[in-house]
């Protein structure tokens, strides 16, 4: 392969680090950025995406459910995933379409940056309001009475699924023809995962379709696993094993269907 | 030797439909040469700077920037361009110096330098009162020199740009020439596309012209001019149409309207205009041009 080599004094042909793991780095920080300046002006949307759907919907259902330790723990559990899934969901959907069907994308295929690069800035991003829902609602459940024991298993089974379903998000995303397409797609995409994963009740309590859904589910994984590690419980390790697993196939799939360089 | 800034040889581009965008396009731009490509909507001059610029694989075929095979190593070869696309937009809310020192680092300047060359760069293109300006707050004009600002950044080499005048002003097409002159006696290499035959008249050093997907002519203006076999026109109102005559002098047209008994012509040299459209109209090569029908 022939290196590029000098045209000129004035404007040599220098190829600026185009590869390499601090690049990626790099890169994904300044993409982190290019969304979240802007998103700065709006912190307070980001603060009551955060709080505004999980906190009423833990109260609605701590007021219906029996006074019993291990059932609230299982209704923060399912309030954290499926707040936390949901959030995800929507935000990446909308984040990706949003780019790709705007033209806004268009300037970063032009860049030497990585397809990866962008989208865990992406992702990182789009993940506020999600991390920021999490101290919210443990907080308040510990207001309301929740007896929480925390385990190690809580911040690598959210982040699991956060992978998981980013990556099932985009892979979906990516066949939407147009920009209401693509948000269509998001929001039932979330809705479905989030409501249709056994994630308020064990997979011995749910009914056949959701038992069906949960056997492949992300989020049913990940409510076993943080519900033991909200109960001091460390043995995760089998949870965190499938949640890896679909977080990997996911992730693979959505950044092969990721629209980048076309075909 | 030193490699060309780009080389473009056998380019195919088949889309899924089956249509054909670009066929066989070979073509070499020197460094430091500015070479604008022409061309109808649709004629795939977008397709070809896609491909180029590493947006768009191609079917077949093989680009080369710098000596880099753009195709297998997109990255190292981005690394090496400036890049405007025809159709892009910003970051919603992020301002114009936000955009400039971000993507100045996305273009592997280091942060402290690229929050200088944003700056420099926000002087130099007139954008100092609009720095902290949403970038989707600008007009049209300034948007187009944010998009020159980005694609400067890093001081490429080569410049590609797609249509970069679509939708400007007099005044600021004229200050774009100006920047891409001046950019070009620094030693860049610049690829352009355009519909503007003044432009490609006032900038270019050669011209491509494109039609159907294939490249049906590359040379120099003046070249092309002489392919075309006639250096003056006479153009005239007959029957509600414009006709045109076409010799190699002004005298033998004039002797030809008049025996047509046409009083109120215009007599001119042939332009680029006239060898685009001859080549365009499907006619094939220029020399078979029929002399009537503009």
């Amino acid at each position: 392969m022939p290196e590029p080599s000098d045209s000129g004094p004035d404007l040599p042909v220098r190829p600026f680090a185009a590869g390499g793991f601090l690049k990626f780095i790099a890169d994904t920080v300044s993409v982190f950025e290019l969304n979240f300046l802007p998103a700065l002006k709006l912190w307070y949307v980001t603060i009551l995406l955060a709080a505004a759907f999980p906190l009423p919907w833990f109260y609605v259902t701590r007021a219906i459910a029996p006074d019993d330790p291990q059932v609230l723990r299982r209704l923060l559990t399912g309030t954290l995933v499926f707040g936390v899934a949901f959030s995800i969901g929507t935000i990446v959907g909308q984040t990706f379409v949003g780019q790709r069907f705007s033209g806004t994308l268009r300037l970063l295929i032009t860049m030497p940056v990585s397809k990866g690069a962008y989208f865990l800035g992406s992702l990182a991003h789009a993940s506020i309001s999600g991390a920021l829902t999490v101290p919210i609602l443990l907080a308040f459940a510990l207001v309301a009475g929740v007896d929480i024991n925390l385990e190690w298993g809580l911040a690598p089974a959210l982040l699991l699924t956060v992978l998981a379903v980013s990556g099932l998000t985009l892979f979906v995303v990516s066949f939407a023809p147009s920009m209401q397409a693509g948000n269509l797609l998001t929001g039932v995409l979330s809705l479905i995962l989030a409501a249709l994963s056994p994630v308020y009740f064990t997979m011995d309590q749910a009914p056949l379709l959701m038992k069906l859904i949960g056997y492949i589910s992300p989020l049913r994984y990940a409510a076993d696993a943080i519900e033991k590690s909200l109960s001091g419980r460390a043995d995760v390790w089998a949870e965190m094993a499938v949640l890896s697993a679909i977080a990997f196939v996911a992730l693979s799939l959505g950044l092969w269907r990721m629209p980048w360089r076309e075909k | 030797m030193l490699a060309a800034a780009i080389e473009v040889r056998n380019l195919n581009k088949r889309y899924r439909n089956g249509t054909w965008a670009n066929r066989d396009i070979t073509l070499t731009v020197e460094r430091g040469e500015l070479l604008a490509i022409l061309g109808p909507n649709g004629a795939g001059k977008t397709t070809l700077v896609r491909q180029i610029t590493t947006e768009l694989v191609p079917s077949s075929g093989e680009v080369r920037v710098f000596g880099l095979d753009a195709v297998s190593r997109p990255n190292e070869a981005k690394a090496l361009m400036g890049v405007i696309p025809q159709e892009t937009n910003f970051y919603w809310g992020l301002s114009v110096r936000h955009h400039l020192r971000i993507l100045g680092k996305l273009r592997g300047l280091p942060a402290k330098t690229a929050s200088r060359r944003a700056a420099e760069l926000i002087s130099d293109l007139g954008l100092d009162e609009h720095k902290d300006k949403p970038a989707e707050q600008l007009s049209g004009g300034l948007r187009r020199r944010l998009l020159v600002g980005i694609a400067v950044l890093a001081d490429p080499a080569l410049l590609v740009l797609d249509e970069p005048s679509v939708g400007l002003d007099p005044e600021s097409r004229r200050d774009l020439w100006d920047l891409l002159r001046d950019y070009r006696r620094r030693g860049a290499t610049v690829l352009l596309t355009t519909h503007s035959m003044e432009e490609a008249e006032a900038l270019s050093d050669r011209v491509g012209i494109i039609h159907d997907g294939a490249l049906l002519a590359l040379d120099t203006i003046a070249n092309l001019r002489a392919a075309h076999g006639f250096d003056f026109k006479i153009s005239y109102l007959a029957g509600g149409r414009t006709q045109v005559l076409y010799g190699a002098s002004d005298t033998e047209l004039l002797q030809q309207v008049q025996s047509l008994g046409v009083r109120e012509y215009a007599v001119s040299r042939t332009t680029l205009e006239d060898v685009y459209l001859g080549l365009t109209n499907g006619q094939g090569r220029l020399n078979e041009r029929p002399t009537t029908d503009a």
